[in-house]
């Protein structure tokens, strides 16, 4: 962990706003806590690729639908952005549960999803999660990745990209379930390292995997 | 690894969007002095729309190439105005035009998607120009002998279009197999249409050739060249999805498949031709059919743009009055439910719980109008959680948020269920604090449902036993119907869990054993409170 939030040499966080709505857009820089610092806002696709290679924060809080640019909202910010996703990481915002907004952007980069009516405490926790390169995931994200990938473990191996380990399973439904990353730690006696561990790995199989289930079951939400 | 899922970011997206954007996609113009060709590819190129016209003209006395590019391009070229129809992206929302988008411009500069007219624009127009200058001229100085060299020169042209036709949709398939990892469908499309065009190269080449007097077996090239491009042009009627449905159905991605289709069509048309032949000879077999191919060409030939044209506005018109009817429904809707909302909101501004309440309902409402899908069957159990969930928020004003995966169909024994994860729901919204998360998840006919809050938790013990609520309405409801209750309660909060396995035994087994054993600790404590 690089940030210490009880005090001492805090660092701040450098992190962009994309949305469209100029009223959502101050309302969420209010709710930012004091380990953040708002660098740059941006509206359309056009303004965030140019905002962001300016900037270069450390996370963009993105929303999923935007305009502009070809029409790809916020997968198009990410994949205009490419070449900086070393140092920035994006965490995806929307007010869409739909499976076909989250998943995309979720498979175009972003490190991770939340709803637009999560509280200010929870986003800037997501922010920090995601600025230390961990994954956030939503109870909702989890349902869907549960979905995708069926509920049935991995035989052995856990590289494997298109299923989901034993364990990977039992983190992504206890998310399901509402627990947060502190809670799976303790309900499965394992430190939340480890629990941030293998939600990346199942952000990362999310984002890798062609696996035949998942590609039909987008294919059925019109991902594809 | 942070960015461990950036592998796949577009290449293609930068390229376009540095190098593409300044020129103007390729579309018909407004000002116009036939069709808005001329204007449209001049200002697609940067060159001056006289030299165009002119250059048009001069094309057509070379054997009427000029009217026939002319033809082409005019069927071809969207005007800008379809064109920007056809682009607007398909909002992910039915609200979303209305919300996000601004508005199109007419002029087709600074089109909401540039690249898709870049690439379906330029290449079938520059490509295909000098193919059809060359195909058209060779076949009109006449390689044929006497009369009939108008028929030859017309099939020749048809042919050499199916080829390119064939060409193109075998190549850009394989193609999409091959690159598909680091080409866009994009790039795929655009390499298309050079295929298009450099087959059709091809054919004026050869038809050149035989000019200089170059013998090229065309009376075994052409024939072969019209099935494949018959062939070709009949699966692109197909789109996508059909096609896969097909190949699907009739098992011809299957060994053998293939040559199964393949055979049973040669017995059909050796089978057609024996019994025509079987009233003259041979040789007027032949000819009869040559006749007839040909007057059918002709007129394809003939006919085709004017086709084309009709079936192009037919499609233009009808997707026209499917938004316009869809953008009346949207109103109606809005208006019947979110303004309605909304001025209700602003008369009980005072009341906070209210005006959660409100929203809440009113967010859900139009949640499920915006994506939920009306083809989908109700009286599921995924939808009955829900809509007990949203009459729990509705009665208590705390957010419930239901996930679910999987699903099943409602019996008897799931209604149990429902029943007693809404006595949950509500014991959760009453004594609990913040929201409550609920959690579905339903496989091989077993069922779970998990319901959270985060209140300060209670001791089963504790319960006096005239409160039936958790005892009786969860516990005992969920025993007399074959399934299990567990009830973790800590000061963190308070977690129900239900458990209805599968009414069939054996389909029960199939659940996996790791699910089991993370149950284990959860089912003594069950032991421990049923007992009671």
């Amino acid at each position: 962990m690089t940030i210490n939030p009880g005090g001492g040499t805090v660092r701040s966080v450098r992190v962009v706003i994309v949305d469209d709505h100029t009223i959502f857009r101050s309302g969420l820089k209010a709710d930012l806590d004091s380990r953040m610092d708002v660098v740059g806002e941006a509206g359309t696709v056009e303004q965030a690729i140019a905002v962001i290679a300016e900037t270069r924060p450390e996370v963009v809080l993105l929303d999923v639908h935007l305009p502009g640019g070809l029409g790809g909202g916020g997968r198009e910010v990410i994949a205009g952005s490419a070449a900086l996703l070393g140092g920035t990481s994006f965490l995806a915002l929307s007010v869409s549960d739909a499976a076909e907004d989250v998943v995309s952007v979720i498979r175009a980069g972003a490190r991770g999803y939340v709803t637009k009516t999560i509280s200010g405490k929870e986003i800037s926790d997501a922010v920090i999660r995601v600025a230390d390169g961990d994954a956030v995931f939503s109870p909702r994200l989890a349902g869907f990745v549960l979905d995708a990938f069926g509920t049935a473990p991995a035989d052995i191996a856990d590289d494997e990209l298109d299923k989901l380990s034993a364990r990977e399973l039992e983190v992504m439904r206890l998310i399901a379930r509402g627990y947060s990353y502190k809670e799976v730690g303790k309900e499965l006696f394992i430190s939340i390292k480890t629990v941030e561990t293998h939600v990346s790995a199942v952000l990362r199989k999310l984002q890798l995997s062609s696996r035949h289930e998942l590609t039909k079951w987008a294919a059925e939400r019109r991902l594809l | 690894m942070p960015d461990s899922g950036s592998g796949n970011p577009d290449p293609c997206l930068d390229w376009y969007m540095t190098t593409v954007v300044e020129r103007p996609p390729l579309v018909r113009s407004s000002d116009r002095m036939i069709a808005g060709v001329c204007s449209g590819l001049a200002d697609h190129l940067g060159w001056p729309v006289k030299f165009v016209r002119l250059g048009m003209v001069l094309a057509c006395l070379a054997g009427g190439a000029g009217v026939a590019f002319y033809a082409w391009l005019w069927t071809m070229v969207p005007t800008a105005d379809e064109n920007a129809k056809r682009n607007a992206r398909r909002p992910a929302s039915p609200i979303a035009p209305a919300v996000s988008l601004p508005p199109v411009p007419a002029t087709g500069v600074g089109m909401a998607r540039p690249q898709q007219t870049f690439d379906a624009g330029p290449s079938p127009a520059v490509t295909t120009g000098p193919a059809a200058l060359g195909g058209s001229a060779a076949g009109s100085v006449g390689s044929g002998p006497g009369a009939s060299g108008t028929w030859v020169s017309g099939t020749g042209t048809e042919a050499a279009q199916a080829q390119g036709f064939g060409t193109a949709t075998g190549d850009a398939w394989w193609d999409g197999r091959a690159l598909g990892s680091w080409f866009s469908f994009r790039k795929i499309q655009y390499g298309k249409e050079i295929l298009l065009g450099a087959a059709l190269l091809l054919v004026a080449a050869i038809l050149i050739a035989r000019q200089f007097g170059v013998d090229v077996p065309l009376g075994t090239l052409i024939p072969a060249a019209a099935i494949l491009g018959g062939a070709a042009i009949a699966w692109m009627q197909l789109d996508e999805t059909r096609r896969a449905g097909l190949v699907d159905k009739t098992k011809a991605d299957q060994a053998g498949g293939w040559v199964r289709l393949a055979a049973g069509l040669a017995l059909v048309v050796a089978g057609v031709l024996v019994m025509v032949s079987g009233s003259g000879s041979w040789e007027q077999t032949w000819l009869a059919l040559l006749a007839s191919v040909a007057v059918l060409g002709g007129v394809a030939l003939v006919l085709l743009p004017w086709g084309l044209k009709f079936w192009k506005d037919l499609e233009t018109e009808r997707a026209g009055r499917v938004r316009e009817t869809e953008r009346a429904e949207i109103a109606a809707h809005l208006h019947d439910s979110v303004l309605q909302t909304l001025a209700l909101i602003q008369r009980r501004a005072g009341s906070e719980q209210d005006v959660v309440r409100l929203a809440r309902a009113q967010e859900r409402e139009l949640r499920a109008w915006l994506f939920s899908d009306p083809a989908k069957e109700s009286g599921l159990l995924a939808e009955r959680i829900k809509a007990v969930a949203a009459e729990v928020e509705d009665a208590h004003g705390h957010a419930v948020e239901v996930v679910t995966v999987g699903d099943s169909t409602m019996t008897d024994r799931h209604e149990a269920l429902v029943q007693a994860a809404r006595e949950a729901m509500l014991n959760a919204a009453r004594h609990g604090g913040g929201t409550v998360s609920v959690y579905l998840e339903s496989a091989d006919g077993s069922t779970e449902i998990f319901i959270k809050d985060r209140g300060p938790g209670f001791a089963l013990d504790a319960i006096p036993d005239d409160r039936l609520g958790v005892k009786e309405s969860i516990i005992g409801r969920m025993k007399r119907h074959g399934g299990t209750a567990v009830i973790n309660s800590s000061s963190d909060g308070t977690e129900v869990r239900l458990a209805l396995p599968s009414a069939n035994p054996e389909a029960g087994e199939s659940r996996t054993s790791e699910v089991r054993n993370s149950e284990a600790r959860n089912s003594e404590a069950l032991n421990g409170e049923t007992k009671q």
